[in-house]
């Protein structure tokens, strides 16, 4: 009997707890967590939008308007977090900094979210912006992995992709489905489309690769 | 538009340059590089204006139709903003509160790494031009700001020289901090 009602009272526990987590959806992760996600997206995003905006394409806005109601999201549990955690003055001084911070990161998004919304009116993008883009310091392009690269069958992380050749992939298309933002554990397989941004020589050299007209040389033992 | 187009484009690179120098501030706890950020978003300010300028006297000239005209007009929108974004990060290394220790550990958690390190007397990088130092083509470490003494070289171009005692202020992958500290100890022949 006493064993029924411990249980009892524990299952309710077990409800509570679960109800808040539902709350802070989709996962309770650490005010620390929190802000180093925020303060990626808010880099990612910004290539993103542009991207979407030069390839004229729909799925990138799509992704970028969830990657902002995701930082919303994450703006809300960050403030409930910091709310709670304040037990001064100090503190909460502290906090407030935090909090301005993890708030100019989802401005970035709420500003990167507005310039896809171009895709929405009726215009001709092409006509205008890859144009203006494409002489910013920063370029987007796209590559083809072909079957037979060095790239085919290899870890992100492992090419050193990024290390090797200062270009970084913003998002990747495999077989109508996209990686957004892939990190260095995702593998890169024939016919992957690539969407990258850096510097002009390391696009040229990654593309001579995913071309398999060179061998890959920056390979991590 | 061909002005539009040029000064839409500086926007875009002062404004990257404006995040990765606020998120190095706070890193840093550096108030010289949070001033830069400041000065910056002036700048970005007074081309927005232009910008919006330029683009109304294009269509009142009849050379450029409302809907096309809408979209640099946007474009510029966001950038002005991401700078302002950028501006309130710089903003909370400029007031005398301390940051919050967890705020230096997101930072350095982050998969792109800000580092600050320093030109050695004996290094091969001593006289080399950013660019024939290949830490942005080789490493993808993209150099934000130089310290020279006193002075600052924030955006600094691929022509400038490296001398011994700089202190070089980079983002880049995680994995290329090694590989830089590496290149930093390897000595000129």
């Amino acid at each position: 009997m006493v064993g029924d009602i411990v249980k009892k009272e524990k299952s309710k526990k077990e409800k509570e707890k679960e109800e808040d987590h539902s709350r802070l959806e989709p996962e309770d992760k650490t005010v620390r967590e929190l802000l180093t996600e925020m303060k990626d997206n808010s880099e990612l995003i910004a290539d993103l939008a542009y991207a979407a905006l030069v390839y004229d394409n729909r799925d990138l806005a799509e992704e970028v308007g969830h990657l902002e109601s995701r930082m919303d999201n994450m703006m809300y549990q960050i403030r409930l977090k910091s709310m709670l955690s304040a037990r001064n003055l100090d503190d909460a001084e502290q906090l407030s900094g935090l909090l301005q911070i993890a708030s100019s990161a989802e401005k970035i998004s709420d500003a990167a979210e507005d310039m896809v919304e171009l895709l929405e009116l009726d215009i001709d993008l092409k006509s205008m912006l890859p144009h203006i883009l494409e002489k910013a310091d920063e370029h987007i392009h796209t590559i083809r992995v072909l079957e037979g690269s060095d790239l085919v069958g290899k870890k992100i992380g492992d090419l050193a992709i990024e290390s090797v050749t200062g270009v970084r992939i913003i998002a990747l298309r495999r077989k109508g489905r996209w990686i957004y933002g892939p990190d260095g554990k995702d593998y890169i397989y024939a016919n992957d489309r690539l969407i990258v941004g850096g510097v002009e020589e390391g696009y040229k050299k990654l593309r001579k690769v995913a071309k398999s007209k060179e061998n890959w040389k920056g390979m991590k033992s | 538009m061909k002005k539009v187009e040029e000064n839409l484009i500086e926007m875009k690179n002062i404004s990257e340059l404006m995040l990765d120098l606020a998120y190095s501030s706070v890193l840093f706890s550096n108030r010289e590089i949070a001033e830069e950020v400041i000065e910056l978003e002036e700048k970005i300010d007074k081309l927005y204006e232009e910008v919006l300028s330029q683009i109304l006297e294009t269509c009142r000239e009849g050379n450029e139709s409302i809907d096309r005209a809408k979209i640099p007009l946007k474009v510029a929108d966001s950038i002005e903003r991401i700078a302002d974004a950028a501006l309130d990060i710089a903003d909370v290394v400029l007031r005398e509160i301390d940051l919050h220790p967890v705020v230096k550990k997101s930072i350095e958690e982050s998969d792109e790494v800000m580092v600050r390190k320093e030109i050695k007397k004996s290094s091969f990088l001593d006289g080399k031009t950013l660019e024939a130092s290949k830490m942005s083509s080789e490493i993808g470490m993209k150099v934000i700001a130089i310290r020279r003494g006193k002075n600052w070289a924030y955006g600094p171009s691929k022509n400038i020289e490296l001398k011994a005692g700089d202190r070089i202020f980079a983002r880049g992958p995680k994995e290329s901090e090694e590989i830089l500290d590496k290149w930093l100890g390897l000595k000129s022949e």
